[in-house]
């Protein structure tokens, strides 16, 4: 390849509407092979509704000559590195169940329906002989579209947020062995392998690569609605994603020709949805500008989680943030369970019937779930095959009784997060509650019921909340000015878990404590265990746990050359530093005694690992955990 | 924390991470003392600019207005500025932390802070990841 020439010169974003700082440091290519047809498209400097309009008709026309191919020749002077198209990133909301994307068109956020007509997508990967097609489409055309009983019968892999980046240790995976499709553990932390059924032959894939084949058919979706080609995402992610599970994202969306700008969780894209209708309010002279203190709880099929905002003038700082794995797919699994009682008998294995059988008992379970929303009893009635027959009526006190462990979690994390940011039920000025789940009566009435709340907020759609909050922080990211201010808002964000590293035997020394605001900076004193030990492994970590091995495996690695001294008597100062972009980097060395004699201070950016985080903990606590081990200072020690 | 913070060593890799930094780093620093720090020492009143007796609205509406010109994402330079702003406010905006600070503040002249700016220009600027390789690979 020559030197300076871009693979991707469609997808370079313009210098002209981003101020310096925003600019992001792509070597611009000296010679662009492809080009639009120049100069005519440039937003002109004062610019007005009827001409935006029609550069947005010139657009549309432009989109069929797409690819121009332009002579070295023609692209000289400032032109050569402005491709025309303002790029702004795009909104996506990945959920368990469900997709959806947005796009900041220049005046509000606005969703974008596939050709079905719908805006919340299916997330599934259809696995058809040599074809791959996505829930974006839906299997495109009406006779060719996938049903509810196409996507359960093995060929196609859905929950992918579940999966991703997890262990076969994992119980989320665990729990996973249900699904139609084939998900193999063997318990030893590594990842599961995971196959679609393709004419009766299990056919392996990834979790990262079915995500990549559906963020694929959304780019499509996108580009076909905007006429011009995306590059750039905002993405949300539930609060419990460890790094390393953003990670995976990040890859697939790699994958898939995405650039992710961002990844928020889900709650935070919601507080800034929040914080923009207040700040419209005071901008109407409605609002009164002071503080509000929201709680937001979103519940969705594969995760639950909650935050609490401060919003105040544009200004929304996260105070608390926390997540679990708790969500509809266990709803509907707990409603499965009851009404087979002895349903992982009948189900052990993945034979073609039982295949059939489970997804007969899991449509029928799903709907009488929805039913239940608005009605007071449901009635279940299902031939599952081999004389197996299923009839039940349902009400409410079953179905909270059979979920009652699911309803406690719930409650757990709302505790924490007002206890986190300090605040009794009284300080909350709006309960916000989105996410599909929050439709179900106990779950409304348990929120409200914590923040001693009558009625939940009622701007704000449930299923759209996420990623309207994500395209509009891909506007706000990518430098756009709205002349109403609208843009004009600032989320202070915060560290959802603990950050930190294995000292004092398998102990879990905490150096970012969960909720920090970020970017952060912070620094922690050890020392040695041994005499003369000249080596130290650094082995970082991120969870709730307080023993190491309870918590997510980021990466390690070994301090040497420290000087030969008693133990406890050297200092090791391992500093962690979270970057506005939610970079994490780890710096460490001895900071005493000082001097010549004294090795280089290591950085490392984390995660560092690629794979088989569990199973990786473990070998280097047996092999290294009592010799390379570190002491946390204590304090009274510490200068 | 802010004590701990004192105590961080200059990182001798701070300067050299980053490489396609470094040219910013210069007018990084130069602006983060322009914007944040007229003096070296600098109490929390003076980072957030209000008197030492301000009332706690005051002292949220002070954070809130600076954020908007320091923190990274809202074109400040550097995590530097917002770091420090964001120590003020969690220091003064907790009633115990506050009376704990002043006294602090009392006893000994203002001669800690100042010093945790040192791991000069590690501020960073908005730095959006650049392609796949820097992601995941």
């Amino acid at each position: 390849m020559r030197p300076g020439y871009s693979p991707f010169p469609l997808l370079l974003p313009p210098s002209t509407s981003f101020s310096p700082l925003r600019t992001p440091r792509i070597a611009r290519p000296q010679q662009l092979l492809f080009s639009y047809p120049k100069k005519r498209h440039r937003a002109p400097p004062g610019d007005s509704p009827t001409r935006r309009r029609r550069r947005r008709r010139r657009l549309a026309k432009m989109a069929e000559q797409l690819y121009t191919v332009a002579s070295d020749s023609e692209t000289t002077g400032e032109d050569k590195s402005q491709p025309s198209f303002p790029d702004v990133a795009i909104g996506i909301d990945i959920g368990t169940s469900k997709c959806s994307v947005a796009v900041w068109n220049g005046h509000q956020v606005e969703l974008l329906k596939n050709t079905r007509n719908q805006k919340g997508m299916r997330s599934y990967v259809m696995f058809k002989d040599d074809t791959l097609s996505a829930g974006v489409t839906g299997g495109a055309a009406k006779e060719n579209a996938h049903e509810e009983r196409d996507i359960l019968s093995g060929s196609a892999i859905f929950n992918m947020k579940r999966l991703i980046g997890r262990m076969d240790t994992d119980e989320v995976v665990q729990a996973s062995k249900t699904l139609p499709f084939l998900v193999q553990t063997l318990g030893i932390g590594v990842r599961p392998f995971i196959a679609a059924l393709v004419n009766n032959m299990w056919r392996s894939t990834t979790p990262e690569e079915v995500l990549a084949i559906f963020l694929l058919e959304l780019k499509a979706l996108v580009e076909m609605h905007l006429k011009h080609p995306v590059r750039n995402a905002v993405l949300t992610i539930p609060v419990a994603f460890s790094r390393f599970q953003q990670t995976r994202i990040e890859r697939a969306c790699a994958m898939a020709g995405l650039h992710v700008l961002r990844l928020m969780p889900e709650p935070t894209a919601v507080a800034l949805l929040y914080a923009q209708q207040q700040q419209q309010l005071v901008n109407d002279n409605m609002g009164s500008g002071i503080e509000k203190i929201a709680l937001i709880f979103n519940m969705g099929a594969g995760y639950c989680d909650a935050a609490v905002a401060a919003t105040a003038g544009g200004v929304s700082q996260i105070r608390a943030l926390s997540g679990c794995t708790a969500g509809g797919e266990d709803i509907l699994q707990n409603i499965m369970r009851h009404v087979v009682p002895n349903f992982d008998n009948l189900y052990a294995g993945q034979t073609m019937d039982r295949i059939q059988s489970m997804s007969l008992l899991r449509m029928a379970t799903q709907d009488a779930i929805h039913k239940l929303v608005n009605q007071e009893t449901v009635e279940i009635n299902i031939d599952l095959g081999n004389g197996h027959k299923v009839s039940k009526v349902l009400d409410h006190s079953e179905f909270e009784q059979v979920n009652r462990a699911i309803f406690d979690k719930c409650e757990k994390i709302i505790n924490q997060c007002l206890v986190d940011a300090k605040l009794v039920p009284e300080d909350i000025n709006d309960v916000i509650l989105v996410g599909g789940c929050s439709k179900i009566p106990r779950i409304r009435s348990l929120v409200l019921g914590l923040c001693k709340k009558e009625i939940s907020y009622k701007n704000i759609d449930a299923l759209e909340a996420a990623v309207s909050g994500a395209a509009l922080e891909g506007a706000i990211a990518s430098g756009v000015n709205d002349p109403s201010g609208s843009l004009d808002l600032l989320t202070i964000q915060a560290t959802p878990m603990n950050l930190g590293i294995r000292a004092n035997g398998d102990s879990f020394a905490a150096i970012i404590p969960r909720n920090t605001t970020v970017p952060a900076r912070r620094d922690m004193l050890f020392t040695t265990t041994h005499d003369n030990q000249t080596e130290a492994l650094i082995a970082v970590y991120e969870g709730e746990g307080e023993r190491a091995e309870d918590n997510h495996l980021l990466g390690y690695f070994k301090i040497t050359g420290i000087p030969a001294a008693p133990k406890g008597t050297v200092e090791i100062s391992v500093c962690m530093d979270i970057d506005a972009t939610n970079v994490l980097r780890v710096f460490a060395g001895v900071v005493k005694p000082q001097g010549p004699a004294t090795p280089p201070f290591i950085e490392v950016r984390m995660p560092t690992l690629d794979d088989g985080h569990g199973w990786c903990g473990q070998a280097l606590a047996k092999m290294y955990g009592k010799t390379l081990d570190l002491a946390v200072l204590p304090k009274k020690l510490q200068p | 924390m802010a004590s701990s913070l004192a105590s961080t060593p200059v990182f001798p890799s701070c300067g050299a991470r980053r490489g396609a930094r470094c040219v910013a780093r210069a007018s990084a620093s130069a602006v983060a003392v322009a914007v944040a720090s007229p003096s070296a020492a600098r109490t929390h009143y003076e980072v957030l600019g209000v008197g030492a007796g301000a009332s706690r609205c005051e002292i949220k509406a002070a954070y809130r207005r600076l954020a908007r010109e320091v923190h990274p994402d809202a074109g400040g330079r550097g995590d530097e500025g917002f770091i420090r702003l964001h120590d003020a406010y969690a220091t003064l905006a907790d009633p115990d932390e506050r009376a704990r600070y002043d006294r602090a503040v009392a006893v000994a002249a203002p001669v800690r802070s100042g010093s945790w700016a040192a791991p000069s220009g590690s501020g960073s600027g908005f730095r959006p990841r650049r392609w796949e390789t820097d992601q995941c690979w």
